[in-house]
């Protein structure tokens, strides 16, 4: 099985970080009362404040993941029509109108945009999801709009505009459908980008508390006492490495298996 | 793509001024948008300065003191106009001129993107050449799975990683630039591994694309024809197909600007560097206003900047490619 071959080592991969951050939560148990910061009496030792780093790697895992899923899901809801709407209506001046605001938007750098977004919205989980998903509107928006042209100028096309079909019809039925094949090649790119984005934030301690169970958070909060415990920092940090490159392999490999069956 | 779109054909400086005017257009819109976050963020200025007993008659003093009473288009207007003039107005809590506390956080970042860049450039074209001339190879493959891999891991868990085997298990480096000082190059090693973890996701990107495009130029009727003029490999690869594999690359590399930021936010963080990165993390917890203004606009422009100059170089390189402005 070639096509095992393309995707097999991104999935394995995978699967560890992603297995810990879904069922973690489930698998923690209740919280042990604090120790010592830095200590080692159990299996990875404590963090910052004392905490069983174990367990915080069981619970930290979550938001990273579902934020960064979250994120890219919205940042196509809103993105796709918005790029339909743009390639499909006649009249240039909405085309234009819905576009060229969005440019303006890629001329910032991502990062720097999310820290002005997140220092200007109430911290929590929604806030972060709605803020990498308008960064990611852009990108998603240019594509649809590059995707639903392409489709619209196909003879397809003109042959349902002279049976009567209705416009709207024409864009979510055809022009829609025909689109999900683009849209698909583009969801690794964005989940990754999304992921690292959040995972980025985190680390900065934008958008989220300062002792939060979260691998990115745990990282940073427990740097100081690398010398001591490394493993309050490693762990987290191997994690989120693990995750995003089994997502880039995986991704990678089911869009090298799409191109030879195509 | 010969023939999409059938845009007639532009010349050199014609491209230049619309892609200036858009880069211009750019500035003022992310200035302006720039101005509008930040009378977004909740508490300005004279609650943070008012400090840990807010008095509102005091606060009220503040804002008159600071000008923050007057309604925001004029303070606006204000703000525009001190920036083409240069003024960036004063850090609150610093008390100091934007643009002083720009130029001295400046030093390290640049230090570091500079580097970055000379490293990058040479660096990914030997790997996508390399990955080239050996498509399909072991050696290729072994390149093309790690850049696969690596090309979006979050530069701060990369770093960490780096930092806790080359750092503190093997000490070869050190694990942080604390005590170095704004002048990174006093202390080379300390670069070691920040240059390391800013490199690796642009390496990724552009060696991929020069990998592509060499593999392409290769196949190439072009360079047959040259190696049947009995012109040397060598001279083929790097005189003749080269050239043509890096148009692409180039662009991707303005590109690489945006991550470039990013990661230079973040390495600063992990390795405790004073620079522009850190001033923004910073100013942005204190709400220091002005020097968030500040910072912003600077990297947003040299953002605008960076990919104007890559567009133009992509366009004097590979003219049919141009135009996408």
């Amino acid at each position: 099985m070639r096509s095992a071959m393309r995707w097999g080592p991104g999935a394995a991969l995978l699967s560890v970080p992603l297995v810990v951050a879904l069922a973690g939560p489930w698998l923690a148990g209740e919280p042990d009362p604090r120790g010592v910061p830095y200590g080692s009496g159990t299996l990875l030792g404590t963090d910052f404040v004392g905490r069983d780093v174990g367990e915080q790697v069981l619970l930290g895992g979550r938001t990273v993941v579902v934020v960064a899923l979250a994120a890219t899901v919205l940042a196509y809801l809103a993105g796709t029509p918005l790029g339909v709407l743009a390639a499909m209506t006649g009249r240039r001046w909405l085309d234009e109108l819905l576009m060229r605001p969005l440019d303006l938007l890629l001329a910032i750098p991502s990062l720097l945009l999310l820290i002005l977004l997140a220092a200007t919205a109430p911290p929590g989980a929604l806030p972060l999801v709605v803020i990498v998903a308008v960064i990611n509107l852009p990108e998603v928006a240019r594509i649809s709009r590059a995707a639903a042209l392409e489709i619209a100028a196909r003879p397809a096309m003109e042959a349902m505009r002279l049976q009567g079909e209705s416009r709207w019809r024409r864009a979510a039925g055809y022009v829609g459908r025909s689109m999900l094949r683009t849209l698909l090649a583009d969801l690794g790119v964005r989940v990754v980008g999304a992921l690292y984005l959040v995972a980025t934030a985190s680390f900065l301690g934008v958008g989220v508390p300062p002792d939060a169970s979260d691998w990115a958070v745990m990282v940073d909060r427990n740097r100081t006492g690398m010398f001591l415990q490394p493993w309050a920092v490693l762990v987290p940090a191997l994690l989120v490495v693990t995750l995003s490159v089994g997502l880039n392999l995986l991704f990678d490999g089911v869009r090298r298996h799409r191109e030879e069956a195509a | 793509m010969l023939g999409a779109g059938a845009a007639e054909p532009v010349s050199l400086p014609k491209y230049a001024v619309r892609r200036l005017l858009l880069g211009l257009a750019q500035i003022v819109a992310v200035a302006t948008l720039v101005f509008a976050l930040t009378e977004a963020l909740p508490g300005d200025a004279a609650v943070v300065l008012a400090g840990d007993v807010p008095d509102p008659e005091r606060i009220e003093r503040i804002r008159q003191e600071l000008g923050l009473d007057r309604p925001a288009p004029v303070r606006y207007a204000d703000w525009l106009l001190g920036l083409l003039r240069g003024d960036l107005g004063s850090s609150l809590t610093a008390g100091r001129p934007v643009a002083g506390f720009l130029a001295e956080a400046g030093g390290p970042t640049v230090q570091l993107a500079a580097i970055t860049l000379l490293l990058l450039v040479p660096l990914a074209v030997a790997v996508g050449v390399v990955a080239a001339i050996r498509e399909g190879r072991l050696l290729d493959r072994a390149l093309t799975s790690a850049g696969i891999g690596l090309y979006s891991v979050p530069e701060f868990a990369l770093a960490v990683v780096l930092v806790a085997l080359f750092g503190i298990r093997l000490g070869w480096f050190p694990p942080t630039a604390v005590g170095v000082g704004p002048n990174l190059l006093a202390q080379p090693a300390v670069l070691v591994l920040p240059l390391l973890v800013l490199l690796a996701r642009p390496i990724c990107s552009i060696s991929r694309l020069v990998r592509a495009g060499m593999i392409d130029a290769l196949r190439s009727d072009y360079v047959r024809h040259a190696h049947r003029l009995g012109l040397s490999t060598r001279r083929v690869r790097l005189a003749h197909a080269l050239p043509n594999a890096v148009a692409p690359a180039v662009q991707q590399l303005a590109r690489t600007t945006d991550w470039l930021l990013s990661g230079v936010i973040t390495v600063e963080a992990v390795f405790v560097v004073p620079g522009l990165g850190t001033a923004l993390v910073s100013a942005v917890s204190a709400r220091d206003i002005p020097v968030i203004q500040g910072l912003a606009l600077v990297f947003a422009a040299t953002t605008v900047a960076v990919n104007l100059v890559a567009d133009l170089v992509a366009f004097r390189l590979a003219p049919r490619a141009g135009g996408a402005a």
